[in-house]
């Protein structure tokens, strides 16, 4: 995307994210390159096989290591120059704790289903069906308007039948119509 | 030239029939309420899609998924005029100019207008699809593992830069990609690199569930985690596409097409570079400059028909060059390789027919999109009042399924989630996919040409250097870098001011 268009979002990153937290990245890529660098080196180079020593499996890995420790260095830098020790770090405001709140049940909810529901014996739709109904419940639940969280029957009723539905569709249509396997 | 004709018209008849027309407007159909979902894009639709087409034949299956492209880039436009939120990111630059349209009761307008610019310029695409491939598919038969060595760096090297405001964060990104596509069993040797003894890692991170990641995941995530809940503006006037319009604005079209589609052929930047550069150059030329942002009609046109030309300006390079113009174009190219088609300088010679057919397919989509732009606006509009607690589930169950029905194996929904939830961070960081799917992409290629290239040179760097082709890109791949140097960047600005002044000097001389 053109720097035009991006100027008003850019005016928000920097309100949002302050340097140290550029700094706090630029420490990861760096530490990421320089583990990639190390694992590079040590990466078996065939010797045994007698192949052309510019052809060893640990060259371009090492390069790629290389180049991030380089440009994490630099991200560190410009974190410095903008400030990253000498500003103060701006606390969470509560849309930002709400944020928080929400991604984490969603992981949850996804972790949820991908990795205990799904691939250990229980049938795909009913798997898909508990995950799809506890979900919309869940987010429903801790909706910003105190009126749409209350859960009477016909709200679950409904989550149930949007939940069910969706996962037997699904089913249908990559299983039966278009003969793709599902987990 | 009397065969290219001849193979496409032949390409063309070959639609003719009643099935493959109905997976033209079903892969358009699920494009776009995927386009017109906010944060749903077109790579999603894509890569779901080549999950669900996996069985069928190559034509049809590649048909669905370019009818889905184009739909999901137009569906997008619709979100953007009557939410004022990009329902894909290359509307983003409808936005301004649509929501001011919407909020002056002229939303259908403005969607008509769409409709027919999207029209308009994917056909203008599609006439360079089909002019420019061949030829390029011919000059890169010339290129080496020199060349493709550069090629590769150039591509993330532009798509870091380009993409997003931050180019030190798109190069670390697209680092990433590259670093990432090392994972596994390399090209040469077998060897296995980074799999920690671990077998599933041995046939490396695939494309598709990373893409299903990085764009599906991700933006559930970032749906569900936003409280706030926007309202659509409501539709009072026709939604029929606008021709005269197009007619009266005929050169911004045709100016913004060509531009669309020159972006379209640089790798990894996006559609939406295609829409803002073509947004800036009506800007600049705009007779009503000061109606820009306020409800322009201009500045519409210019949008609409920017990213939609870049389309096919995508796939040129994808079929010609085998490297991609953007993350959508990435899938399309997996998925094609997934049908034993191999995008690249020999596609010309093993498949002569395929780059017809991809031109027909691609106009087959710009007609669908203009049949739901005539029939299919309003119904399907009413998906954006389905919250987003019941949609995201949903959505999310399809990213799991796209995920594994790939290759059938769990380790694939697993490589999704950690993507995913990683490309969140990122993204909430500052950190744009485009150049990460890019690397993951170019990754074996890069790694391909570096060492075929220094056996063929026995060590020597020179002619990574030397030859002409690979110094061009070279010295453009430096150049982009080192823009980023202030000392540099102020020495280029000097120099191109200099040039500037001595240019209009001459030219007053010589009036």
């Amino acid at each position: 995307m053109s720097k035009v268009g991006h100027e008003s979002e850019v005016a928000d990153e920097d309100k949002v994210r302050p340097p140290r937290s550029d700094f706090r990245d630029a420490v990861a890529w760096t530490g990421l390159g320089l583990v990639t660098l190390i694992g590079s080196i040590r990466m078996d180079r065939l010797e045994s096989q007698n192949i052309n020593p510019v052809t060893i499996p640990g060259l371009l890995p090492g390069l790629l290591g290389l180049g991030m420790v380089l440009l994490g260095l630099v991200l560190a830098l410009r974190s410095w120059r903008r400030g990253a020790f000498t500003l103060a770090e701006v606390p969470a405001d509560p849309l930002h704790r709400e944020q928080r709140k929400r991604v984490a049940i969603a992981i949850a909810l996804c972790l949820g289903y991908s990795v205990v529901l799904i691939g250990h014996g229980l049938p795909f739709w009913l798997a898909s069906s508990i995950y799809v109904t506890v979900s919309i419940l869940v987010f429903r639940r801790i909706s910003p308007n105190p009126a749409e969280r209350g859960l009477p029957p016909r709200i679950i009723a409904r989550a149930l039948v949007i939940g069910v539905s969706a996962s037997v569709i699904t089913w249908l249509v990559f299983e039966r119509l278009f003969l793709v396997r599902l987990p | 030239m009397l065969q290219g004709l001849q193979d496409l018209g032949a390409a063309y008849l070959s639609f003719f029939n009643p099935m493959t027309l109905l997976y033209g407007l079903g892969g358009a159909f699920v494009g776009i309420v995927m386009g017109i979902l906010p944060g749903l894009s077109a790579t999603l639709a894509i890569a779901l899609l080549t999950t669900l087409t996996i069985k069928l034949g190559t034509n049809d299956a590649i048909l669905v998924l370019i009818c889905s492209y184009v739909g999901a880039l137009y569906g997008g436009s619709r979100t953007a005029i009557l939410l004022n939120i990009p329902g894909t990111a290359a509307n983003a630059a409808s936005c301004a100019d649509g929501y001011a349209l919407a909020q002056q009761g002229q939303a259908g307008r403005a969607i008509g207008i769409a409709t027919s610019g999207a029209f308009v310029s994917t056909l203008i695409g599609v006439v360079c699809l089909a002019l420019f491939t061949p030829l390029l598919a011919e000059v890169a038969l010339q290129f080496g593992a020199f060349e493709f060595f550069w090629l590769t760096l150039f591509g993330v090297t532009m798509s870091g830069s380009i993409v997003g405001s931050d180019p030190l964060k798109g190069w670390l990104m697209g680092l990433l990609g590259l670093l990432i596509a090392q994972i596994g069993q390399e090209s040469l040797y077998a060897y296995d690199r980074f799999t920690f003894g671990w077998d599933e890692l041995s046939g490396g991170i695939s494309l598709i569930p990373a893409l299903v990641g990085a764009f599906g995941l991700a933006e559930v995530l970032t749906t569900l985690s936003d409280p706030i809940e926007r309202k659509i503006v409501e539709l009072k006037d026709s939604v029929l596409p606008r021709f005269r319009e197009v007619v009266q604005y005929r050169w911004t079209v045709l100016r913004s097409g060509i531009i669309g589609v020159l972006t379209g052929l640089l790798p990894g930047v996006g559609e939406d570079a295609g829409a803002w550069m073509s947004y800036a150059a009506a800007k600049s030329v705009s007779k009503e400059k000061e109606k820009f942002g306020k409800g322009s009609i201009d500045g519409l046109m210019a949008a609409e028909t920017g990213d939609m030309a870049s389309i096919p300006g995508h796939i040129i390079p994808s079929l010609a060059l085998g490297i991609p113009g953007s993350a959508p174009s990435a899938v399309l190219m997996a998925a094609m390789i997934i049908h034993g088609v191999q995008p690249g300088p020999m596609l010309m010679i093993q498949h002569p027919h395929f780059i017809y057919h991809v031109v027909a397919m691609t106009t087959l989509a710009s007609v669908a999109i203009l049949v739901f732009g005539l029939f299919g606006v309003r119904p399907l509009l009413h998906v954006l009042k389905v919250p987003r607690g019941i949609l995201m589930p949903i959505v999310f169950l399809l990213c799991t399924v796209g995920a594994f029905a790939s290759a059938s194996r769990l380790f694939d929904v697993y490589a999704m989630l950690a993507i995913g939830i990683g490309a969140y961070f990122l993204r909430r960081r500052g950190y744009e996919m485009a150049p990460l799917v890019l690397g993951l992409v170019l990754g074996p290629l890069l790694d391909k040409s570096l060492r075929r290239g220094l056996v063929l040179s026995d060590g020597s760097l020179g002619p990574f250097f030397t030859r002409p082709i690979a110094m061009a890109f070279a010295a453009v791949t430096i150049f982009t870098i080192l823009l980023y140097v202030p000392a540099f960047k102020a020495v280029v600005q000097r120099i191109r001011g200099a040039i500037g002044n001595a240019l209009r000097g001459m030219v007053r001389r010589g009036a």
